[in-house]
């Protein structure tokens, strides 16, 4: 187990709990005909969110100073691949699932293994139209479309 | 009787030709995804709610819930059946469930006896799903009808039992498992408040209202989580394939392994039935009986066929057995029925003591339809192993890319909304790191959908005692499903402190 990360995973948790319980004191104390307001159940879950993450904190200091070997990680790969992604999310509504999926999967594929693009592009292609033409087409789902300067 | 015609009834909705295809579609996909290594049966099914909750659109609600779950819970022990496959053929189990079918499977196909384990593996597993239904069967209603004198504070205290099973035995650290039912529980609370109506935690963005959509936190945290860590380290699936050969067992291999598949079916049930303990410790047990109990235990590890039949009759005995708890009380045993439970929820139908009553069709339709799924995955797997261990070898180049799409599109088709998308690739990156620490994750997806009933029932109580929290050790049964709440925590960690090292799941 790693010091460094739970330690600084102990404090994140610690947080996230105390901000709970200051922000469900400013919720409503009780609901109409009980006393039991919906402030109590967030409330008391910070609350031992709080006190496990102090537990861990303190497990922590037991922990055997590991030397860290870590294996090699192909960040550039999974760094290219999660910036994809994103654009894929930001751009899906404006540019439309067909295009922008098929642009993801091309660059994922070619970023993954550098092969033959003709391959890529055929699975890629293949891939985006087929759920395109399956949900939208034969089973009326929505997705956005085409570019929406097209329409 | 009435349960017979129940039951009968149930087969009447199974085999309608949509659902049989349903079904069929579901062990199809199921094997698919045991037999890829980068997806478990967790990622599977959350990733294939999506999928069926648009296919199903056209239907009636209940029949879409019926014809859904159907789907999913093919998928769930498809993927138990198609996990032994990579573990004979590759020796890298496909889920942790069948890890120690490794240990003799692998050694079954270095002596070119590969044929023969995966067809003892298909056959235990049908026996055990057959003797996982008849269990079904005849624990629904009994355990059902004690469920419905539950009250709210009754209800509390047997959810906490459930969380507490769960977390009690998920990974290494209990403390890292208790920090991550408590933050699902947490997320569980953003949105609206459905006693009172106030917004909470929402800081009024729009998006959050509804709560976290539960698919979006799963799919993100399972499915997206190993695909991340498949790209960072550099996993590939390019070990060498063990030839198959002759795949129908001789006589005296079915004798051999005729008690281990009926021991390993029954343990494997009852283990499955218990909250927290799940596929992967029914395996162990198993395998560790059947050597206690073998006449040549040295035999072990070198390609006893017992040491094949009997984990893989325990992992799928244990799959059936775990829908009991979830179907009859409402609370999930494990990481893959907690997603199989929000997928009812999605489908407004609630598990629990009511569903037999409400929902029969959705509940005994299920029941048949996995005595049906099970002959398919015989039929399947018996002449198809030979396709389906080509399936092995598909490039992870194509496969991890494409199941961020699936991802996705998925989680697009059901919300809509780029919101959720952005959510998605946030808890795959969460998932990835805290699956990378030892936080386990299945606690989390379990808390997320346990959240609001755990809430309300202690509300409910609460309200009914005028605010008194002593309500819930003053009723009888409430304060004994406690009891045993606290000891499920309690004893493995004086255990702990003894010295003595106990199992924990390693797949939650």
């Amino acid at each position: 187990m790693n010091k460094t990360a739970d330690r600084i995973a102990a404090v994140a948790f610690l947080a996230i709990g105390a901000l709970f319980m200051v922000e469900s004191l400013r919720l409503s104390k009780s609901a109409y005909g009980s006393v039991v307001g919906p402030n109590v159940f967030p409330f008391l879950l910070g609350l031992i969110l709080v006190l496990l993450s102090v537990k861990l904190l303190f497990e922590t200091r037991r922990y055997a100073e590991a030397a860290d070997e870590k294996p090699p990680r192909q960040y550039k790969k999974f760094l290219i691949i999660l910036v994809a992604a994103i654009l894929y999310a930001a751009l899906m509504e404006t540019i439309g699932y067909v295009i922008m999926t098929f642009l993801f999967l091309v660059v994922g594929f070619q970023t993954m293994a550098k092969g033959t693009l003709w391959k890529s592009v055929v699975v890629a292609a293949g891939f985006s139209l087929g759920v395109y033409g399956l949900y939208v087409k034969l089973l009326q789902g929505t997705l956005p479309s085409w570019p929406v300067w097209f329409q | 009787m009435s349960t017979l015609s129940f039951l009968l009834d149930g087969f009447q909705t199974a085999l309608q030709p949509h659902n049989l295809l349903f079904a069929f579609i579901g062990v199809l996909i199921g094997t698919t995804v045991g037999v890829l290594p980068g997806i478990g049966p967790i990622s599977g099914v959350a990733l294939l709610i999506p999928v069926t909750a648009s296919m199903t659109s056209g239907l009636s609600p209940e029949q879409a819930a019926a014809s859904s779950i159907i789907l999913l819970a093919g998928v769930y022990y498809g993927a138990m059946y198609g996990g032994s496959t990579t573990s004979i053929l590759l020796n890298t189990p496909g889920e942790s469930s069948s890890v120690v079918t490794t240990l003799d499977g692998y050694q079954m196909a270095r002596q070119g006896r590969a044929g023969v384990a995966l067809a003892i593996a298909a056959i235990g597993s049908f026996v055990a799903g057959i003797v996982a239904l008849i269990g079904l069967v005849l624990l629904a209603e009994p355990l059902s009808n004690v469920a419905l004198k539950f009250g709210p504070a009754e209800y509390f205290s047997l959810m906490m039992l459930g969380l507490a099973a769960v977390s009690g035995l998920a990974g290494k650290s209990m403390t890292k498992a208790w920090i991550m039912t408590v933050c699902g529980l947490l997320l569980s609370t953003i949105g609206l408040d459905n006693v009172s109506g106030v917004a909470r935690f929402t800081y009024d963005i729009s998006y959050l209202y509804g709560g976290l959509e539960f698919l979006t936190v799963a799919v993100g945290l399972f499915a997206l989580g190993e695909v991340f860590k498949s790209i960072l380290h550099n996993e590939k699936n390019d070990g060498e394939i063990a030839k198959i050969g002759r795949i129908l067992p001789t006589k005296s291999d079915l004798r051999e392994s005729a008690g281990p598949i009926a021991r390993g079916s029954l343990l494997g049930f009852f283990t499955g039935v218990l909250p927290g303990a799940g596929a992967t410790l029914a395996s162990f047990f198993s395998y560790i009986l059947e050597k206690k109990v073998s006449k040549h235990p040295e035999n072990f590890g070198k390609g006893a066929i017992a040491g094949v039949a009997a984990p893989e009759s325990a992992n799928n005995g244990a799959s059936g057995g775990a829908m009991i708890p979830l179907l009859t009380l409402g609370i999930p045993g494990s990481g893959t029925t907690a997603i199989l439970m929000g997928a009812l929820i999605m489908y407004n139908v609630q598990p629990g003591p009511l569903l037999f009553d409400e929902h029969p069709e959705v509940a005994w339709g299920l029941i048949a339809s996995m005595f049906i799924g099970n002959v398919m995955l015989l039929i399947l797997n018996m002449p198809l192993v030979k396709v389906f261990a080509k399936i092995i070898q598909t490039p992870t180049k194509y496969l991890l890319p494409l199941i961020i799409a699936i991802s996705v599109f998925g989680v697009y088709a059901v919300q809509v909304t780029t919101f959720d998308v952005f959510l998605l690739l946030a808890f795959g990156l969460l998932g990835y790191w805290l699956a990378q620490h030892d936080y386990p994750l299945a606690p989390l997806v379990l808390g997320l959908v346990l959240g609001p009933m755990i809430e309300n029932n202690m509300r409910r109580a609460l309200t009914a005692s005028n605010g008194d929290y002593l309500v819930f050790v003053e009723k009888p049964i409430s304060l004994v499903l406690l009891i045993i709440a606290f000891l499920w925590i309690a004893v493995p960690m004086v255990m702990k402190l003894r010295g003595k090292s106990i199992i924990v799941n390693e797949d939650m």
